[in-house]
């Protein structure tokens, strides 16, 4: 098995355009959504983590942040290399302005096109964990030899059919969010575009050893604990590590009442001591089918540049896990976890040299 | 390179005249609240279990799925009542190709890695499966809904040395019947025809 390496990053969200300015705003606190209305007797006004751009065409708009955020990656060193593009709702914002139709094809020639990109491409789905799920493909085939440099592109942009369906499943909460907070009622959804470069010809500081996702059908729209716990375990299996090893996890943790309580249940399942935790949700929303990559991608950035989300929100004590206030001295060995529709939960295992 | 042996089968383009019979008498009632596509895939992944004669997938096996098209109809199911409302939840639900993934999940016994990949071809589906494939094998399939629908599956089991080269096989062969065994070499596919010598211990049927 040959080592891969996460080699590059890039990152649009609410936070700002770049990683540079994302960083800079987490570092004054973070900025405050804008807002989405939305049809209906549970309609109404929700907030949202837009991408602050002023771009109207959705196909214009999500080109020039394809093309920006995989430029900040290095994609132009993997065009020979495997595309994988995460989304949840693919190109759906621009079939709703007319600009394209239902063909998931059609969407990932158009954004292998932006890129000019040469090399195989696949288009992963699987809700909200689907670039923790393009990583974990991308790792086979680098580890297995097949392929030497890959680039995972997650997707996450505006249109009203995802905020609508989450709304419908009254999900959403008109405030806040609130990771494994006292008051938790809801998530707020986002915008993101964020590329994770991987090579197994380059070396970087960073490792991704592996992960895991599990699938369990008894929960289509919410997390299992058992599932949660059985996801862990798994990721440190095919990593090669223990749960004592792990110095920091990137929870999901989306403010949601019912899968934050699953999820920290299935924490304390799966560690004895569960390591200092970390949300990113408060600060640019949950951004689905992105999420996965952008929560690495703004992650491994902090810790890199000795930034850390503030933590200020009261935890909820029947929880029994609390979210670090600054960054593990010395954090090497960190998970990055993702939940999603579908019963799917995934993590996958970042090492730091 | 990596070599499956066979273990079972759907090929349904289209499907017979009575897959939804057969599809409520393999769930023993029908299926409420899912729409078109997942009721396809149900079908197919459920006929293809059977005929490998396993009820449950053990726990390391993995199932891979894709489609061209997926949800479509679903997705312009929930834009039409997103022009006035919300849509209906169910019926959002049913936009996200994930949900087949954790019905089969459900309806298998099973807990486990799962996928769906969008658009691609199926010997790309197979690549990316094969490569992550443990000793429990795969469970992958191809399901559209649209020009009369399509339900294709197969039970992969690794291993099961063949004697030869094969044949060279179009991806949209992958799922036809008349071969026992099917190698994938980066992009490409190769089948081995019944009859071929089988030399290892987990052959075909």
């Amino acid at each position: 098995m040959k080592p891969v390496h996460l080699c590059g990053s890039g990152l649009a969200c609410a936070l700002g355009l770049d990683m540079k300015l994302a960083l800079e705003t987490l570092r004054q606190g973070g900025v405050a959504p804008s807002q989405i209305t939305l049809p209906g007797m549970l309609g109404g006004s929700f907030p949202y983590r837009a991408i602050a751009d002023s771009q109207k065409d959705w196909n214009e708009r999500a080109r020039q942040l394809v093309q920006r955020v995989a430029a900040e990656a290095g994609a132009q060193q993997a065009h020979n290399g495997v595309l994988f593009i995460a989304t949840s709702s693919f190109d759906i914002g621009a079939v709703e302005q007319g600009g394209a139709q239902m063909d998931y094809r059609a969407f990932a020639d158009k954004v292998a096109t932006w890129l000019g990109w040469t090399g195989p491409v696949y288009a992963i789905s699987t809700a909200c964990t689907s670039s923790l799920n393009a990583l974990i493909a991308a790792h086979a085939l680098l580890a297995a030899g097949e392929e030497e440099e890959a680039l995972v592109l997650g997707v996450e942009l505006d249109n009203r059919m995802t905020p609508g369906g989450f709304a419908a499943l009254q999900l959403l909460t008109r405030s806040d969010s609130k990771p494994f907070g006292a008051q938790r009622d809801g998530l707020v959804l986002g915008e993101a575009v964020a590329a994770l470069r991987l090579s197994a010809r380059e070396p970087s500081p960073w490792k991704l050893l592996g992960g895991a996702n599990v699938v369990d059908g008894s929960q289509p729209t919410g997390a299992s604990v058992a599932a949660v716990a059985n996801m862990y375990r798994r990721a440190l299996a095919a990593s090669g590590l223990t749960a004592e090893q792990i110095d920091l996890i990137k929870v999901q943790a989306a403010g949601s009442p019912g899968n934050d309580a699953a999820e920290a249940q299935g924490l304390r399942d799966a560690f004895d001591t569960v390591p200092p935790l970390v949300s990113l949700k408060a600060a640019m929303g949950h951004t689905m089918g992105a999420s996965g990559a952008a929560e690495i991608a703004l992650l491994t950035a902090c810790l890199e540049h000795d930034e850390w989300p503030r933590q200020e929100r009261e935890i909820d004590a029947q929880l029994h896990v609390s979210l670090a206030a600054a960054a593990p001295e010395n954090a090497r060995r960190i998970m990055a976890t993702i939940l999603g529709f579908g019963g799917s939960h995934a993590s996958v295992v970042l090492e730091r040299a | 390179m990596k070599t499956f042996a066979i273990r079972g089968r759907c090929a349904a383009t289209p499907p017979p005249q009575s897959w939804r019979e057969e599809l409520a008498r393999m769930l023993g009632a029908r299926p409420r609240r899912i729409g078109t596509w997942a009721e396809l895939g149900l079908y197919g992944a459920l006929t293809c279990m059977a005929e490998a004669g396993e009820q449950a997938l053990p726990p390391d096996a993995q199932i891979w799925l894709g489609s061209e098209r997926g949800t479509y109809a679903a997705t312009a199911t929930v834009m039409a009542q997103m022009q006035d409302d919300l849509p209906m939840p169910l019926a959002f639900l049913q936009t996200q190709p994930s949900q087949l993934l954790a019905l089969l999940a459900a309806q298998l016994g099973w807990n486990g890695h799962a996928c769906f990949v969008a658009g691609t071809e199926p010997q790309a589906l197979l690549r990316l499966a094969a490569a992550q494939c443990g000793a429990g094998g795969l469970l992958l399939g191809w399901v559209d809904e649209m020009q009369g629908g399509a339900t294709n599956w197969l039970r992969l089991l690794p291993g099961g040395e063949v004697a030869g080269e094969g044949v060279a096989l179009a991806a949209d062969q992958l799922f036809a019947p008349g071969h026992t065994h099917v190698r994938i070499d980066g992009m490409s596919l190769r089948a081995f025809p019944s009859g071929a010598a089988i030399l290892g211990e987990q052959g075909a049927r």
